[in-house]
């Protein structure tokens, strides 16, 4: 099977990966280096840059900006993710039944909120949260007389508006995981077990559990990882941070610091922070795995 | 299948996109923000382009005023295009004045002023805003003394007497009975002032009348004053406890006009200039509503505010500047296009020699009838000064944030008492004026005045 | 079909049970679906109502109409208003140039960089998997900062190529081409193809693309997604608004048009309706995309 190296065989992977490594090489590793310099710098645009060390990082620490948004990015994070995950898989083991009508249709109907850009979600939704003519507070005084009608989703309770629509985002996508997962658990453990006379609920925790195991915590990195970066839904929602910086989020922060305070260096820093946050929880997550595997 | 529709999108759009090439427009480019001016603009723009060769044509582009803050610093920092001519407003010119005066983006425009004589004819606290170390960098474009709007429909049909309110006590006193109609869930109907711990303009407005200030005239933060911490305390026991009268009707929101319409709030504070987005976008409201003075904080104290604030900057990088400096003079300086502007958006002009103009005193319809332009020129000479600095959005953000943060520690603990919310108010500004300073020191782009 | 969730003795016949399960579930799943359909439906009427309904209707102005419905006093003004008066075409076909630009060059890189590493031995080639895998940890917005500066620094700030040139370059698409080609291209028929003297692009472009149709299909579709929706990317680098993509111009629309919300509705919905149709058309491939390297790899 083998044959002598051709010269064109040798040179023909690197032509293969030339446009990605080169395109990597300018605009991913390239700037990745220059953010280490960057984070150490104070900057007023991008020509008037100033060393200051490690001044950046040391001011992050005492930064209650900075705090706020890490505090408000980790709730989210954790409880949209802790919400949606069950929701999700609920819906898939609902449509998991092979005997469903319309399963096609269920599908596209919860998939395709995640179509929608998050800026476009952030709009709608800050048109339906508003206080006493938004759809949601106008819905819920018609269906719950109690519920007030000036009740101030997007001056006070941004967090849990928030999480709302991130729920009506991403609960479908995250089904689609789940779906997919679901089907290929062997039908023959489900079956031995049915024989055996385990009842749902027993399937559900000792079989399909453990298959979907891997996919599961795919999801969750996803997921968190996702809402750790979050920033286009709370800017569009609250055009801006919000009363109180109630919706500052890492990469908003980021985002003001770089572009509207035009302070280039601060901004890099805070992309490091993010970034060690991020490769932490990716480390976290092989380290269950393998304690998993190994147990 | 979905390789050959995203191909063909591809190649069709790309095709286009090559053909139909950026808009090339002749002449120099003049940016401004605010709606009811650039729709006020261009009739005078519509014919100083007859009487032009092309390239002397002014091309008039409305942006929105962060989109417009975020171009005009990225053409400065980033050299990305900018225009000839812009409009700053004052929350902008934080940003456009920071550094010296070589770092400055727009031109300095001391000397032609001087020229042109205009410095006597302008009203001075209206310069004192576009000033730094003695140089002016932008013409300015209006006074906007504040007054009180107020639903006279509603007002004079319960039989009460404004002319007998002099201080913001006698206000909730005398309008009170306003408030007696309760909905099934026993709160008031309607509420007298709108006010809210996010209406940033009301806010400011209401410090700056009462004598309070975000910094002193060396730009060093003051948000801890004994006066804003007083100003704090009541602006809290007006918006939340057993004393409020305010409520939110939030401005620039289809859902807060509604509510203006159906009369929820009586009254709002009312710049010269909001009258014209309030005429565009609620018409229905026309002779319902009339001016008067601003309540006083204490009997004979200052009856008037200040908001918001428009020059006309000549960038650097701009082309033309001569033109576009005669253009600034047309605009600003000419008595017709300065009536014709008020007519429509009720804005006086910074040149007192035009207030004495017949057309100020005209009844203004919107205003029952009311000569709202001398009553706002009324107030012009009494205008609170302001010091514009960098950091004046940041603080008045950490002012806001601390009314909203002493409501929320009253409502924990359910203490609406004068003492609890001053001293609450005393802590949170404390917080925010550290903030602030923090936030200055760490800055070495700041023109530190020495 | 044990469809029981409890394991009592006494319980109702086998039949009824399954009827009452089904009849829950599908009454979970309606509600869910209407719950998820509800701000479309919202979205789509706002569009079409005028400003004076806005608040005086839920959904559709009531009257004297059809099913109760106002059909009169609904309004493609504000559809129109968008095309002909604020130049939303424009910014259409900004967005379709750019997602679909960036997907084709983006699936041609990964394609061609995946391909590299499944199927050639070569000094190197654990060095560049490390970097593809160490990659797909970087968050972007950590290169946004230090990003924009070079696109500065290159001239390429408020242009088309400092949007796409970058995007081009998706680590994560390698690791997925690598993923696929590894498991569906057989060594086999690549050795033959050499035997037989053809050239390694032709080997490529006749052999493994057809091999790697759906992947391909399914990495263009989520690639043309992500930058349709894409935001914060010509935020940053585009300053003139014909450049603009409707996630940009949208957004202004609310700053500048606040009071209008039918107007913005109009604009949302002209945002999301031809990705939705892509979707529509195309969803097997965009779902198979989306599962794969999770559910196999």
């Amino acid at each position: 099977m083998k044959l002598c190296a051709t010269s064109s065989v040798k040179a023909a992977p690197w032509l293969f990966l030339a446009p990605f490594l080169l395109i990597f090489g300018a605009f991913t590793a390239w700037p990745l280096a220059r953010s280490l310099i960057l984070a150490c710098q104070q900057t007023f645009g991008p020509t008037n840059t100033v060393f200051v060390g490690l001044d950046n990082f040391r001011f992050l620490l005492t930064d209650p900006l900075f705090w706020t948004a890490l505090q408000n990015t980790f709730v989210y994070a954790l409880s949209s993710v802790t919400l949606q995950l069950p929701l999700a898989l609920g819906l898939a083991l609902l449509l998991n039944r092979p005997s469903l009508r319309g399963r096609t249709l269920y599908r596209l109907i919860f998939f395709s909120p995640s179509l929608v850009g998050l800026v476009f979600a952030g709009i709608i939704f800050s048109i339906i949260f508003e206080k006493r003519t938004g759809l949601v507070n106008v819905g819920l005084h018609r269906l719950f007389p109690v519920f007030d009608l000036d009740f101030p989703w997007l001056q006070n309770y941004v967090m849990p508006a928030l999480i709302l629509a991130s729920l009506w985002m991403y609960v479908g996508f995250n089904m689609i995981y789940f779906l997919a997962a679901l089907q290929n658990v062997p039908r023959e453990l489900e079956e031995a077990a049915m024989i055996d006379g385990a009842n749902a609920w027993h399937r559900f925790r000792h079989i399909i559990l453990p298959e979907i195991k891997p996919v599961t915590s795919f999801v969750v990195l996803l997921s968190l990882i996702g809402s750790f970066q979050l920033f286009e839904l709370p800017w569009a929602l609250l055009s801006g941070p919000g009363p109180e910086n109630r919706g500052l989020t890492i990469v908003m922060y980021l985002y003001q610091t770089g572009f509207l305070t035009n302070d280039l260096g601060y901004a890099s820093a805070i992309g490091w922070v993010l970034a060690v946050i991020l490769f932490t929880l990716a480390l976290t997550q092989q380290w269950f795995n393998r304690k998993e595997t190994r147990s | 299948m979905g390789i050959w529709i995203i191909g063909l999108i591809a190649i069709i759009s790309t095709v286009l996109v090559f053909f139909l090439p950026r808009p090339q427009t002749q002449g120099k480019s003049f940016w401004t923000f605010a709606k009811p001016l650039y729709e006020n603009y261009q009739p005078v723009v519509t014919r100083w382009n007859e009487t032009r060769p092309p390239e002397e044509r002014i091309n008039m582009v409305h942006l929105q005023l962060q989109a417009l803050e975020r171009r005009l610093m990225s053409s400065f920092l980033s050299g990305t295009p900018g225009p000839d001519l812009v409009e700053v407003e004052r929350a902008t010119a934080g940003q456009a004045f920071r550094g010296g005066p070589q770092d400055i983006g727009l031109s300095d425009l001391t000397e032609r002023i001087r020229k042109e004589g205009l410095l006597e004819r302008i009203n001075p606290p209206s310069l004192a805003l576009w000033t730094r170390q003695g140089r002016i960098y932008g013409l300015p474009h209006d006074v906007h003394p504040v007054l009180l709007a107020y639903r006279a429909d509603i007002v004079e049909a319960a039989g009460i007497d404004v002319s007998e309110i002099e201080t913001w006590e006698d206000f909730s006193r005398i309008m009170a009975p306003l408030m007696a109609d309760r909905d099934d869930q026993g709160r008031p109907k309607r509420y007298l002032l709108n006010l809210w711990e996010t209406n940033t303009l009301a806010i400011e407005v209401l410090l700056l009348q009462a004598g309070g200030s975000l910094f002193n005239s060396d730009e060093q933060p003051t948000l801890d004053s004994d006066r804003n911490v007083h100003v704090v305390a009541t602006l809290v026991s007006w918006i939340a406890g057993p004393a409020r009268i305010a409520a939110d009707a939030p401005e620039y929101t289809a859902s807060g006009n509604s509510l203006k319409l159906q009369g929820f709030v009586i009254a709002s504070v009312m710049p010269d200039w909001l009258g014209g987005f309030w005429k565009g976008d609620m018409p229905s409201l026309s002779g319902k509503l009339k001016l008067m003075p601003l309540p006083a904080w204490e009997k004979g104290g200052l009856r008037t505010s200040v908001a918001g604030g428009t020059m006309l900057g000549l960038p650097k990088a701009g082309r033309n500047p001569d033109l576009a400096w005669e253009f600034a003079i047309h605009l600003y300086f000419n008595p017709d296009v300065a009536v014709a502007f008020y007519g429509k958006t009720g804005i006086i002009p910074p040149i007192p020699e035009f207030w004495s103009l017949p057309a100020f005193n005209a009844p203004d319809p919107y205003f029952s009838g009311q000569p709202a332009g001398q009553l706002f020129i009324q107030q012009a000479p009494y205008v609170p000064a302001r010091i514009n600095s960098p950091y004046y959005n940041f603080s008045l953000a950490c002012l806001t944030n601390a009314v909203g943060a002493v409501k929320q520690r009253a409502l924990d603990e359910n203490n609406f008492s004068s003492d609890f919310l001053s001293k609450t108010a005393a802590q949170e500004l404390a917080k925010a004026q550290a903030h602030v300073r923090r936030q200055m020191e760490r800055d070495l782009f700041v023109d530190k005045k020495e | 079909m044990n469809n029981s969730f409890n394991s009592t003795t006494s319980s109702p016949s086998p039949s009824a049970r399954r009827l009452l399960s089904h009849t829950l579930i599908h009454s979970v799943l309606i509600l869910a679906a209407i719950i998820t359909l509800i701000p479309f439906a919202w979205l789509l009427a706002s569009s079409i109502k005028t400003s004076a309904d806005f608040f005086t209707s839920v959904f559709l102005p009531t009257g004297t109409g059809w099913g109760g419905i106002a059909w009169d006093r609904l309004t493609l003004g504000h559809y129109e208003r968008l095309f002909l008066e604020l130049g939303i075409a424009r910014n259409l076909l900004n967005s379709f140039f750019i997602s679909s630009v960036t997907a084709l060059g983006a699936t041609l890189a990964a394609s061609m960089g995946g391909y590299a590493l499944a199927k050639f031995r070569f000094t190197g080639s654990s060095i560049v998997t490390s970097i593809v895998l160490a990659a797909l940890i970087i968050p972007a917005p950590l290169l946004l900062a230090p990003g924009y500066l070079f696109i500065y620094q290159l001239g390429l700030l408020d242009s088309y190529t400092g949007l796409l040139l970058p995007a081009m370059a998706p680590a994560f698409g390698v690791y997925l081409f690598r993923q696929a080609i590894w498991n569906s291209v057989p060594d086999e028929i690549l050795e033959s193809a050499r035997i037989d003297g053809a050239g390694e692009f032709r080997i490529f472009f006749t052999l493994v693309v057809p091999l790697m149709r759906p992947m391909i299909g399914a990495f263009l579709l989520i690639t043309f997604l992500g930058m349709w929706n894409n935001f914060i990317g010509p935020q940053v680098i585009f300053q003139s608004p014909e450049l603009f993509p409707l996630s940009v111009s949208i957004n202004q629309l609310k700053g500048v048009y606040s009071q209008d919300y039918g107007l913005i509705m109009a604009g949302t919905v002209i945002s999301i309706a031809p990705v939705l149709c892509l979707f529509l058309l195309l969803q097997r491939e965009f779902i198979s995309g989306l599962t794969a390297g999770a559910v196999k790899g």
